[in-house]
């Protein structure tokens, strides 16, 4: 029973803790709203992760406006075929996506998700130390049960307790 | 229609045959000693498959095993998708916890001398899933395809080589051709979640089996002298205190997982050198030191063979333990147990030196 209550306090210690060894920066998301990428990033020589930190933008006019600028529909190949019609400006080809060169460290993005993991966190260590504290009450009383041979039809205390027989057990 | 979930109960009861399993669990007892916190190393370890299942999953769901997409799919986990980067360091940190269990497990038995007759064929087994969650390990650490993983690939496929006859042709089937490149990739993707998982499941249902069918060892003083070990039910007292210790085991896992995230490199240059300090995962430290500390020529052969065909001579041996220290009461035995101990401090000792 001393090895559970270290137990508990150990994992109450760790539920205090928790939120103050997570501590990681937190990007503001920077002009790109919802859809904002905001990874820190850290060059290979920065060490820790807040060192250099940089944001990832979104591809610039990214998404179905973005995609439709660049895809020939059958519709604009029939007007470049025409004679008469000016010459379209030439699209801009898509642009091969640029190697990354840095180093990926992981980190929220943004004060709602840490703030929404640290709750989930402190209601994890929280739910673990209420039910370690239950299930430490049930295993006492399921030793209890089996060392009192409640199970054991020869040496029972069943055999004095009547109500069973009246249940139909 | 009103269902009635007495009858429902009893179809499932019918069909799937549950009384005679629940049964069994209320019959089945766990001996209680002073080595008994030992019997918890085992469920522990399912514990951490069933959340890598779950995390590796999800992962998967976002993951190109190709050349091109496989470090850029690993960075849109990680920068794109909510929390990817805590599913993946989750991910990661229970492999690293299973394979932490599975060691304490094996040593475990080894200690206690569990592995004797008539158990010799569920430690066999249990060496089995051993090396399976090691190369579950080894093919997972090239599909973030960063500089790091991609160097210690390389080393690792080309251990093989060392060995004559056969070694060429593992190489190349690891690789999928001369070196690694994308093939591997692949390759190494359908052995993390198509064929290692297979694998696992059938040599752990056969491992549970055995287990089940022998029941848990007692120590081996108490059987020497026949002495009655005092015993629990598995069902409700023994399964409660597992359930205790997997939750104090997960909450420290999503604790790790949260404060000590794995960071992604770029994506790995097949033309480039290997960068410096190349290490493998820290299962592999001890065997990485052993194979560096071998010098290049050995007489007629290389010193890499050398070292290859000792450690895969040990591993043999460890396989057959039970077979070889068939007197565990004995001197043998004794023998066998200092044997361990050195092999714990000289694992530890190499996996120092391989850091520093």
């Amino acid at each position: 029973m001393r090895g559970i209550r270290i137990v508990i306090l150990l994992a109450a210690a760790a539920l205090l803790l928790s939120p103050f060894l997570a501590a990681r920066p937190v990007q503001a998301p920077q002009g790109g709203g919802a859809g904002a990428v905001s990874a820190t990033i850290a060059p290979p020589q920065g060490g820790g992760a807040g060192a250099a930190s940089a944001t990832i933008a979104p591809p610039q006019g990214g998404g179905a406006g973005a995609a439709s600028a660049t895809t020939a529909t059958p519709q604009t190949a029939k007007i470049e075929a025409a004679p008469a019609a000016p010459a379209p400006a030439k699209k801009p080809a898509k642009k091969a996506p640029e190697k990354r060169t840095e180093t990926i460290v992981p980190a929220f993005t943004g004060i709602k998700e840490q703030t929404a993991v640290y709750v989930f966190y402190a209601w994890l260590w929280l739910s673990i130390v209420v039910l370690i504290y239950f299930l430490r009450l049930w295993v006492r009383e399921s030793d209890r049960v089996y060392h009192a041979k409640y199970y054991e039809p020869e040496e029972s205390p069943r055999k004095a307790n009547p109500l069973p027989q009246v249940l139909g057990d | 229609m009103k269902i009635d979930m007495k009858n429902v109960g009893a179809w499932f009861d019918d069909r799937l045959a549950l009384t005679p399993i629940f049964k069994y669990m209320t019959k089945k007892e766990v001996p209680q000693h002073e080595h008994s916190i030992w019997y918890y190393t085992g469920s522990s370890i399912l514990l951490f498959l069933a959340i890598q299942i779950v995390t590796g999953i999800m992962l998967a769901l976002y993951y190109k095993p190709t050349l091109e997409g496989a470090n850029d799919s690993v960075a849109r986990i990680m920068t794109e998708m909510p929390l990817g980067w805590l599913v993946r360091s989750i991910h990661s940190w229970s492999a690293t916890f299973m394979i932490a269990f599975v060691m304490i497990h094996l040593l475990a038995i080894w200690f206690t001398k569990s592995y004797r007759k008539p158990r010799e064929a569920t430690w066999m087994t249990g060496m089995m899933l051993l090396v399976v969650s090691m190369v579950f390990g080894f093919t997972g650490y090239l599909l973030p395809w960063d500089d790091l993983s991609l160097s210690a690939t390389k080393v690792g496929t080309n251990i093989p080589n060392a060995i004559p006859v056969v070694g060429k042709w593992v190489t190349q089937f690891l690789r999928g051709g001369d070196d690694v490149t994308g093939d591997t990739l692949t390759r190494f993707f359908l052995f993390h979640v198509c064929i290692l998982p297979l694998v696992i499941f059938a040599v752990m249902a056969v491992h549970i089996l055995l287990v089940q069918k022998e029941g848990m060892s007692v120590p081996l003083e108490a059987e020497i002298k026949k002495k009655k070990v005092p015993s629990l039910p598995f069902w409700p007292n023994f399964i409660l205190r597992e359930v205790m210790i997997w939750l104090v085991l997960l909450g420290t896992l999503m604790t790790v997982a949260l404060v000590f995230a794995p960071s992604l490199g770029p994506s790995a240059d097949l033309m480039s050198p290997a960068p410096a300090g190349v290490k493998p995962e820290w299962y592999f430290l001890f065997l990485f030191q052993t194979l560096k500390i071998f010098p290049g020529n050995m007489g007629p052969v290389t010193g890499e063979f050398v070292a290859v065909v000792l450690i895969l001579l040990a591993v043999v041996a460890i396989f057959f333990l039970p077979f070889i220290d068939n007197k565990p009461e004995g001197k043998k035995g004794k023998i066998i147990n200092y044997l361990g101990v050195l092999g714990v401090i000289y694992a530890i000792v190499f996996s120092i030196w391989s850091l520093l």
